[in-house]
């Protein structure tokens, strides 16, 4: 026998007493790990949601996006303007336009299909039938059948390496499949065209196609990744520019930042330098509608760990106040027998850690089992609440999306939230279980030095 | 040796000053067997735990074997506590999740007798004072009051201290089981050379011991 075997012993001394704190204890300590892994899990995730959004400041023409709206383009001067900034590291300058049959050789890769008539007949655009007869405003319910393809997508830039940032409207992935690409100043009549548009047409590196009634060469063939996207030809800007008579116009332009924090900055800087003429927006402050639920449930799950490790720290200095004074005479006896205060202390701490390892083993099951299920639970509850918060509606129907971030992709990041449980887990609740054993008997314990060995020899 | 001298306990309840034990000096040699008779609240108790160092007396001196022990720190009044003292106490006191020999080895576990040795000491010492090997093994919950107290004394003898200050260790058994827990003390402090002072309200146990105090009113009087 000594300081540790008695402890123990001590530990299960009254076993129904034991049984319920442990099982009082060990459910605090599951709720402390459960919102640890919440923490965590939400925290990886807003970082994850940070590092994808990237440090990127858009710049559109005030009142347009992509092929919506209105307004007029942005000019070089606003380009001047914003590419030195500090902060800027590079920018990615486009104009796109729309090819049809009326000015270019090329057959569009999509079909028009029951969303483009759609889209077609509600939108203000007049589209070439593909019958050579040109259909006016389509009002809704206009009758008459009639059949249009999608236009083809026409894309001047000035970072034809840096494709996938910037005009590849629709979220697609820029990758090289043949030939090679035109240097950013080029102003050569010269073109990417995508793998589904060169086999529409019949394009192969070297061949020509024509656009503004100009002959335009093939050099490189793209994949974008998605259908969409790969409606699309690429210019070199200046020769877009040229072509469409359109020169010195741009339609956005995409600032490269050179951290994330200093986003925000570089978007107010933009706008005032721009003033009214355009629309400066970022990722980064959009992503933060997203974001900003997650940090509730961060915080949330923060505070209920915190509040779940000092119940447990209450329970067990409860339960050993409780003890110390129904062992009082004992206690008494045995300092009055020679033990120090010293070691009654530590046999009384080694009864908190039993009853708390104990617990922990309970809490740290509970804690890998409930984790996952209710982190989720926590997320999907209130990212429900965000899409109400979020501006960016899933939008059914949009056929033709270009410029704008698709924040679809971000929310449905909610539910692939998965917390990864771990030794350092494991580790943390022992770590945690001893933290409210010491704190609970040590403050037990000033009880314990309290006791006077005189008081054992009064007879109760 | 044991000397007192002039202590004082003075206890504070509210306004009022209790001196519970009021300036008492006297001094028994080694290996002697002495009573303390007295009223209820005359101080016997007080007394026993100043001796013992449970306790530290308001002024006077206690001297063991020279040493003034009021004067030592807390560190070196545990000391004296494990080894010079053992106590015997009328509610026996004995820890009740602990079995006979294990109350017993906890004394020398305190001073650091090793393991073995313990286990040996407390089973001859439990023997001493008549238990039977079944009977050591068992919890004080199922042992009777004197089977308990012949442990408790046990428990006293385990380190072999110089004295032994036992409060009223009769008090809750019936005569003859008093007698027989008396003859042990008696026995013990002629074989042990150990001092021993027992606080009794029998008369009759009184009068067989070697030297006979009366605590009145927190004096104390020799009687012959
Ligand atoms: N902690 C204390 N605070 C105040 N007064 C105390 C305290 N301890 C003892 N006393 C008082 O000191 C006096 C002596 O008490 P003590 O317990 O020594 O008596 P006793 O002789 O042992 O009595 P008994 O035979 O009933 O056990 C009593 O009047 C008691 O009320
Ligand atoms: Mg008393």
């Amino acid at each position: 026998m000594n300081v540790v075997s008695r402890g123990i012993r001590n530990a299960f001394r009254n076993v129904i007493r034991t049984f319920s704190i442990v099982i009082i204890l060990g459910l605090s300590i599951g709720l402390s790990l459960t919102m640890l892994i919440a923490h965590q899990a939400v925290g990886d995730k807003i970082q994850s949601i940070k590092a994808s959004v990237g440090n990127t400041v858009s710049i559109s023409p005030a009142g347009a996006r992509g092929f919506e709206g209105g307004g007029n383009p942005l000019t070089a001067a606003n380009l001047n303007s914003v590419k030195s900034l500090p902060h800027v590291l590079s920018n990615v300058a486009t104009l796109s336009d729309r090819l049809t049959s009326s000015n270019s050789s090329l057959q569009s890769a999509i079909d028009a299909g029951a969303l483009g008539k759609r889209f077609s007949q509600n939108s203000g655009f007049v589209f070439h039938a593909q019958t050579g007869e040109a259909i006016g405003v389509g009002g809704p319910g206009g009758g008459g059948s009639f059949s249009f393809t999608p236009p083809v997508t026409v894309t001047g830039t000035n970072a034809p390496t840096n494709l996938s940032a910037g005009p590849l409207g629709g979220g697609g992935t820029f990758t090289l499949k043949s030939g090679s690409v035109f240097s950013a100043n080029s102003t050569a009549d010269v073109a990417l065209v995508s793998t589904s548009i060169a086999s529409k047409n019949n394009l192969k590196v070297g061949s020509s196609f024509t656009a503004y009634n100009t002959a335009v060469q093939v050099v490189g063939i793209f994949d974008a990744g998605n259908t969409f996207s790969n409606n699309q030809v690429i210019l070199p800007l200046a020769t877009e520019q040229n072509l469409s008579s359109q020169t010195g116009d741009l339609t956005s332009i995409t600032l490269n930042v050179d951290s994330i924090s200093n986003v925000s900055t570089v978007t107010s800087a933009a706008s005032k330098a721009l003033g009214s003429s355009a629309d400066v927006t970022n990722a980064a402050s959009d992503a933060q509608t997203t974001i900003t639920p997650l940090q509730n449930i961060q915080s949330i799950s923060l505070y209920s760990l915190i509040g779940a490790v000092i119940a447990g720290a209450i329970i067990i200095l409860l339960t050993m106040i409780m003890i110390v004074r129904e062992r009082r005479r004992e206690i008494g006896v045995i300092k009055a027998i020679g033990g120090s205060n010293v070691k009654v202390m530590g046999q009384f701490m080694v009864e908190a850690v039993t009853f708390t390892f104990m617990a922990a083993v309970i809490g740290i099951g509970l804690g890998v089992l409930a984790g996952n299920p209710i982190t989720r639970l926590l997320v999907n509850n209130s990212s429900s609440s965000a899409s109400v918060a979020t501006p960016f509606g899933g939008g059914g129907g949009r056929v033709l999306r270009a410029g704008g971030h698709g924040f679809g992709a971000l929310r449905n990041n909610f539910s692939n939230i998965h917390a990864i449980i771990g030794w350092n887990i494991i580790l943390y609740g022992l770590a945690a279980a001893l933290i409210i054993a010491i704190v609970g008997s040590g403050l037990a314990s000033l009880f314990i030095a309290k006791i006077r060995p005189a008081e054992v020899m009064r007879v109760e | 040796m044991l000397e007192v001298k002039k202590i004082k306990r003075l206890f504070k309840s509210g306004d009022l000053q209790v001196a519970a034990v009021n300036g008492v000096s006297f001094s028994v040699p080694d290996g002697q067997f002495a009573s303390i008779v007295g009223r209820s609240g005359s101080g016997k108790s007080t007394l026993l735990s100043l001796l013992g160092a449970l306790d530290k007396p308001t002024s006077g001196s206690i001297k063991v074997d020279g040493e003034d022990i009021t004067q030592l720190n807390d560190h070196s009044l545990i000391r004296y506590r494990c080894q010079k003292i053992g106590f015997v106490f009328q509610s026996y006191n004995l820890v009740p999740n602990l079995t006979a020999a294990e109350n017993v080895m906890l004394p020398m576990e305190f001073a650091g007798v090793g393991a073995k040795e313990r286990q040996e000491r407390a089973v001859t010492l439990l023997q001493q004072v008549g238990l039977t090997e079944n009977e050591i093994g068992r919890k004080p919950g199922r042992l009777s009051g004197g089977q308990q107290q012949r442990v408790a004394i046990a428990r006293a003898l385990a380190n072999k201290p110089k004295l032994i200050l036992a409060d009223e260790p009769t008090g809750n058994l019936d005569s003859q089981t008093g007698k027989m827990i008396f003859d042990l003390l008696h026995g013990l402090a002629k074989s042990e050379k150990t001092t021993i002072i027992v606080v009794t309200h029998d008369l009759e146990i009184a009068g067989k011991t070697d030297r006979a105090f009366q605590l009145k009113d927190g004096k104390l009087q020799e009687k012959k």
